[in-house]
C-alpha cells in the first residue's frame, strides 16, 4: 500500500511539473518543414513544380516578422556586395563561347555548339547527355540563362566589408581566428595562399541560416540505376561564431567561445526503417588540429554512445561520401590532420547549373535532371593535392564561385589518381533575403557507379537553443 | 480453441504481411492534423543442425517469424507517442507436428512455450508518451531504459529484462530486450562550463506494473525447445524443471529506482549510476525430493532417464552504484592503419550483499546467501584499413574484456556457474564490399573460465532498404563438460534469413 502511495505522490508531482510547463510550450513557435511536408510539396523524383515561389516560398511559410527581419533592400545588398568583392558577375563573363546565348539545349545540340565544351567544366560536359546507366545525373537539355549578379544579406555584406585587411591567415596558410569576426573572410583573394583564402571563403560561408532547420530526402542508384537507397532526414544546426545575421550575434554563447566551437548540430533519421530514431550530434570546433565531436543515439540500443571522431573517411552507410565530403568538402585546413598543398590552377568562367531559384528542378526516372537554371559564372579551380600518403583522396579539384565564394563541384581522386567520387551542387537563391538555400546535390562514386541524389529544404530557426543540438537533442530526437 | 487463436494469429500474420507489402504503409498518415509514421518489418528465419543429439536435430531446428510494427505519433512538437508491436511464431511447431524424432524427444511439447509469443507484453512491445519540455524529458509507459557501454557483455545495463529462449543471438536485436512498464524524468541543466559541455540527470522508477522478469533458456526439451542445455548426468537428461519461483506482487513489491547522471566533458562520456531494485534473473535452491522422474514421460527417447529437478526461487534485491567512461585515444591514431583512433569503452559496477546460491559439493544441497559483486569490462573499437583485403572500406574491430568477482565466495560451497573469479572476452569484426550491399562479420565469445567457445560467422547481403538477406552459422565448442558454452555443443546450426523492412 505503501508503494501505491509513493507511485500515486510521483505521478501527481510529474502531472503538476507538467501543468505548469503547458503554457511555456506553448508559447514557443517552432517554425518548420518537416520531412513529410517537404515530400508533399515536392517530391524527389519526377516533380517540377516550383516549390519555392509557390506552395513553399518563405514569405508562406516564415511568420511575418520573422521574414521582415530577415529581408533587405535588394538594390542596396547588390550595391555593397559588389562595392565588397570589388565586381559584378555579369560584367566579368561572356568572354568563352559568347556564340552561346541565354536559351534551351539539348545534348543532340553538342556538335552544332562546340563552345559548349569549352565553356562548362568536363565532367559537366561528359554528363550533357541522354540519361541511362551506370550513373544518374546526366542532362539531357540545359536552360542557359543570363548570368544574373548574386549577393549576401547586409549584415553579411557589412561584416565582410569591415573584415577586409584585418582577417589574415598565418605563416601556414591557416586562418588566425581571432582575426575573423563574421562575412566572408577573404572577399578579393590574394597573395601567396590565395588558394587557401578562397577555401576559407567557402568554409566560412554560413549556409543556409545561422541557426537552421532542414530537411532532405535522398535516394541512392545501383549501376543499373535500380533505387537500392531512401534516406529521410532533418538537422538542426547552430553557427556558434561569426553570427551577424541572426541573434545573439557574434558568439552564440560563452561557451563557444571558451571552447572554440564554431557549429553544432543534430542529424536525425525518419527512413529507412533501420535509421529511423538514429541521432548523429556533431560538434565542431575552430582550432585546425582538433577534430570534431561526434556522438550517436542508437534507435535499437536506445542509448547514446561517443563516436570515434577521427573515422572520417569511410563510406557513410552505402552512401557515395564521407564525413570528409560532408557539404562537399568536410574538412578544415589544417597543418595536422590531412594538411593539403592548395594552389589555383584556373580562373575563368564556367556554365554551371549554379542557382534555381523556383525550386523546380527535378530528376526522372531515367536519371536525368531537369529545370536547372545554368549560368555563366566566374570561377576558381583549386587543385588540393593531400600531403598525407594514407588519406581515402590523394588530391581534389574544387570549383569555387568568385562572387560568393560558393563550392558547387568537387572531384575527389584516390591514391591511384582514379576519379572516386564526386559531388555537385545547387542552391537556391533568395533575393530579398540574400540568402542561398538548401537545394539539391548529386554525389557519385565513379568505381563502384554508385549515384546518391538528395533535395532537401531549410528554415531559419531562431528558436534553437543548445538544448535541441546537446545530449538532451540527441535523446529526445532518438527513438 | 487452440485451433481457433491459431487461426486468428494465421489471420494477422496474413493481414501485416499484406500491410507491408502496400507502398502506402509507409507514407505518413495525418491524424488529426498531426503525424503519424509507421515502419515495420517482416522476418522469416530458418536454422539447421548438425548433430542427431537428444538435445537437438540434425536437420531443420527452427522457421522464425517476426511481424513488426512500430508507430511514431507527433502530438504536439514536444508530445510524442510511441507504439510497436510484434508477432513471433516459430513454424518449427507446425513443420515438424508429425515427425516422428522431435516429438520422441519431446520437442513437440515446448509447443505452448516457443510457437507462438502471444502473451500480451510480448505483443506490446513498446507504448510510451514523451513530454519534452524545456530542459526537461519525462517519459511514461512500457519502454526500454538502457545503461551502459558494452556492446557484447551487458553490465550496466540491469533495468529491462531480456528474452534469450530462442538462444543468444538474436532473433531481432531490438527486440531481444523486454520493455517494462517504467516512468522516466530527465533534466539537462543549461551549462557555461568549459570542461562540462553536457549534463544529464535521469531518474527511472519502475512501479512494478506487472512484473516481467529475463525470458532464459528453459531446463528440458520439453519446456526449452531446440536451444533446452545439455547438462551431463550420466545415464539420464535434465528435464523440465518444476520451480516454485517467488515473484514481487505487483504494484507492492519490486518497486525499482535508477538514477543517473550522463556527462559529455573534456571530450569524454562519462556516467555515474544507481540502481535499487530486483534482479531480472531468479535465484533457486533445490527442495526436496530435489531430483526426479515423472510420470508420463519416464524415459527419453534414447533410452536415458529424465530427471526433473525441483526448486523454490525468489527473485532477489539488486544494489548498485557503477560507472561508465567512453573517450578516444586521438594519439594512438596511425596513418598507415588508416589513421581512425581506437575508442575506449569502460564500465563498472559494484552490487551489494546480492543473493545467490551457495551449493555444497557433496550434498549438493543448496541455500541463499549474500556476497557483494563486482562486474565490469572494457571495449575497444577500432577502425582499421587493411587494404590487400578490402581496399575501399575499413574493417571495424570491436574487443571487450569482462571480469566479475564474487567478493564473499565461500571457502567450500560453490555458486553453481560462477568461480570467485570470472572472465569471458568478445571480439567481433565486421567490413563492407560492393558498395556497403554485402556485410560479411565475425563473432568471437570465449569464457575462458571454462574453456569454451562460440563463433558468429554471418553474411548480410542489403539488397536495397527494404529486402536484406543474412546467412549465418552459431558454433560453439566447449574444453570441459557441462561448464560454459560446452552445454551447447550440439546445437551448431547454420541460419538464414530474410527480411522485409518498410518506413
Amino acid at each position: 500500500m505503501k508503494q501505491v502511495k509513493i507511485f500515486s505522490i510521483c505521478f501527481l508531482f510529474l502531472s503538476l511539473v507538467l501543468g505548469v510547463m503547458v503554457p511555456a510550450l506553448r508559447a514557443a513557435e517552432e517554425v518548420k518543414i518537416t520531412a513529410q511536408e517537404w515530400e508533399k510539396n515536392k517530391r524527389l523524383m519526377d516533380d517540377p513544380r516550383p516549390v519555392l515561389t509557390t506552395t513553399l516560398a518563405y514569405k508562406k511559410v516564415l511568420p511575418p516578422d520573422l521574414y521582415a527581419k530577415l529581408t533587405y533592400d535588394v538594390e542596396e545588398m547588390k550595391k555593397l556586395w559588389a562595392e565588397v568583392v570589388g565586381f559584378s558577375a555579369p560584367n566579368e563573363v561572356g568572354k568563352i563561347a559568347p556564340e552561346i546565348k541565354p536559351g534551351t539545349y539539348s545534348y543532340k545540340d553538342k556538335e552544332k555548339y562546340p563552345g559548349l565544351k569549352e565553356l562548362m567544366i568536363p565532367m559537366h560536359y561528359e554528363f550533357f547527355k541522354a540519361g541511362g546507366p551506370p550513373l544518374a545525373g546526366s542532362y539531357a537539355e540545359i536552360k542557359v540563362v543570363r548570368t544574373r549578379q548574386y549577393y549576401f544579406a547586409l549584415p553579411i555584406a557589412k561584416a565582410t566589408k569591415e573584415g577586409i585587411g584585418r582577417v589574415q591567415l598565418d605563416d601556414n596558410g591557416i586562418i588566425k581566428e581571432e582575426t575573423w569576426v563574421g562575412g566572408l573572410p577573404f572577399p578579393r583573394p590574394e597573395g601567396k595562399f590565395k588558394a587557401n583564402q578562397v577555401i576559407y571563403n567557402w568554409i566560412k560561408t554560413p549556409l543556409p541560416w545561422e541557426s537552421m532547420y532542414a530537411t532532405s530526402v535522398n535516394k541512392g542508384f545501383t549501376r543499373t540505376l535500380r533505387v537500392d537507397q531512401e534516406m529521410v532526414a532533418n538537422i538542426m544546426q547552430i553557427i556558434l561564431k561569426g553570427r551577424v545575421h541572426m541573434e545573439p550575434y557574434g558568439w552564440f554563447d560563452e561557451r563557444a567561445k571558451t571552447n572554440g566551437e564554431y557549429l553544432q548540430m543534430n542529424f536525425f533519421y525518419n527512413a529507412p526503417r533501420d535509421m529511423y530514431g538514429n541521432v548523429i550530434g556533431m560538434t565542431s570546433y575552430l582550432d585546425p588540429d582538433k577534430y570534431d565531436q561526434m556522438m550517436l543515439y542508437i534507435n535499437a540500443l536506445r542509448r547514446v554512445r561517443l563516436l570515434s571522431a577521427t573515422d572520417i573517411q569511410d563510406a557513410i552507410g552505402g552512401a557515395d561520401y564521407a564525413y570528409v565530403d560532408n557539404n562537399g568538402l568536410g574538412q578544415k585546413l589544417s597543418t595536422t590532420i590531412f594538411p593539403y598543398k592548395n594552389e589555383i590552377i584556373a580562373e575563368r568562367e564556367y556554365l554551371v547549373p549554379f542557382s534555381t531559384w523556383d525550386g523546380s528542378e527535378y530528376m526522372n526516372e531515367k536519371g536525368e535532371i531537369y529545370n536547372l537554371e545554368w549560368e555563366r559564372r566566374p570561377m576558381y579551380v583549386v587543385k588540393m593535392t593531400q600531403l598525407d600518403k594514407n588519406f581515402v583522396y590523394s588530391y581534389r579539384i574544387v570549383y569555387i564561385d568568385k562572387e560568393t565564394g560558393l563550392l558547387t563541384h568537387v572531384e575527389n581522386y584516390d591514391q591511384k589518381g582514379r576519379l572516386y567520387r564526386s559531388t555537385v551542387g545547387q542552391r537556391p537563391f533568395i533575393p530579398e533575403f540574400g540568402k542561398f538555400g538548401f537545394g539539391c546535390g548529386l554525389a557519385r562514386d565513379h568505381l563502384d557507379l554508385h549515384t546518391s541524389w538528395t533535395n532537401g529544404y531549410a528554415v531559419p530557426a531562431p528558436w534553437l537553443t543548445r538544448a535541441n543540438v546537446s545530449l538532451r537533442g540527441l535523446v529526445v530526437k532518438g527513438k | 480453441m487452440k485451433k481457433k487463436r491459431f487461426l486468428v494469429l494465421i489471420l494477422v500474420a496474413g493481414l501485416t504481411i499484406a500491410l507491408t507489402i502496400s507502398s502506402a504503409i509507409a507514407e505518413e498518415f495525418n491524424v488529426f492534423g498531426r503525424p503519424l509514421l509507421l515502419f515495420g518489418y517482416a522476418t522469416q528465419e530458418f536454422s539447421y543442425g548438425f548433430k542427431d543429439k537428444y538435445d537437438t536435430e540434425s536437420n531443420l531446428n527452427s522457421a522464425l517469424m517476426n511481424l513488426f510494427v512500430e508507430g511514431d505519433y507527433k502530438i504536439t512538437d514536444t508530445l510524442k507517442f510511441y507504439g510497436s508491436s510484434m508477432l513471433t511464431v516459430d513454424w518449427i511447431y507446425q513443420l515438424k507436428h508429425n515427425d516422428n524424432s522431435w516429438n520422441d524427444k519431446l520437442f513437440a511439447k515446448s509447443k505452448d512455450e516457443l510457437n507462438v509469443d502471444d502473451k500480451y507484453w510480448q505483443l506490446l512491445k513498446e507504448a510510451r508518451i514523451t513530454w519534452t519540455p524545456s530542459d526537461f524529458l519525462f517519459r511514461v509507459g512500457k519502454q526500454i531504459v538502457s545503461w551502459g557501454e558494452l556492446l557484447g557483455f551487458r553490465i550496466m545495463d540491469q533495468i529491462n529484462p531480456l528474452d534469450q529462449r530462442r538462444g543468444f543471438l538474436d532473433v531481432e536485436f531490438e527486440t531481444t530486450i523486454i520493455p517494462i512498464w517504467l516512468i522516466r524524468a530527465d533534466y539537462y541543466p543549461r551549462l557555461n562550463l568549459s570542461w562540462l559541455q553536457d549534463l544529464g540527470l535521469e531518474f527511472v522508477y519502475n512501479p512494478n506494473a506487472d512484473f516481467i522478469p529475463n525470458q532464459d533458456l528453459k531446463l528440458g526439451n520439453a519446456e526449452g525447445g531446440i536451444w533446452a542445455p545439455n547438462v551431463p548426468i550420466p545415464g539420464a537428461h535434465l528435464a523440465t524443471a518444476i520451480s516454485n519461483i517467488d515473484t514481487p506482487k505487483k504494484w507492492r513489491e519490486g518497486n525499482e529506482f535508477g538514477f543517473r547522471a550522463k556527462a559529455n566533458m573534456l571530450g569524454a562520456m562519462a556516467t555515474l549510476n544507481f540502481f535499487y531494485g530486483r534482479d531480472n534473473s531468479p535465484v533457486t535452491v533445490p527442495v526436496p525430493p530435489f531430483i526426479s522422474p515423472l510420470p508420463p514421460d519416464i524415459l527419453a527417447s534414447d533410452g536415458a532417464l529424465l530427471l526433473h529437478p525441483f526448486q523454490a526461487g525468489k527473485y532477489p534485491l539488486l544494489k548498485f552504484v557503477g560507472l561508465t567512461f567512453a573517450k578516444e585515444i586521438i594519439p594512438l591514431r596511425a596513418s598507415f592503419l588508416g589513421d581512425v583512433a581506437p575508442t575506449v569503452y569502460l564500465e563498472a559496477l559494484y552490487a551489494f550483499d546480492s543473493t545467490f546460491t551457495f551449493t555444497n559439493p557433496i550434498t549438493t544441497l543448496g541455500r541463499f546467501d549474500q556476497s557483494d559483486d563486482f562486474r565490469s569490462g572494457i571495449e575497444v573499437t577500432w577502425k582499421v584499413k587493411i587494404t590487400p583485403l578490402n581496399a575501399r572500406t575499413y574493417f571495424a574491430f570491436t574487443g571487450e574484456f569482462f571480469y566479475r568477482r564474487i567478493m564473499d565466495y565461500p571457502s567450500f560451497e560453490e555458486i553453481a556457474g560462477l568461480k570467485q573469479n570470472n572472465y569471458q572476452t568478445f571480439l567481433s569484426v565486421n567490413t563492407q564490399y560492393f558498395h556497403g550491399k554485402l556485410t560479411p562479420s565475425f563473432t568471437w565469445i570465449h569464457d575462458i573460465n571454462s574453456n569454451s567457445n562460440y563463433f558468429i560467422p554471418k553474411l548480410v547481403y542489403d539488397y536495397d532498404y527494404h529486402w536484406h538477406f543474412t546467412l549465418g552459422a552459431q558454433l560453439f565448442k566447449g574444453a570441459k563438460e557441462g561448464e560454459g558454452l560446452q552445454l551447447f555443443d550440439n546445437k551448431n546450426q547454420i541460419f538464414f534469413k530474410v527480411a522485409y523492412k518498410w518506413g
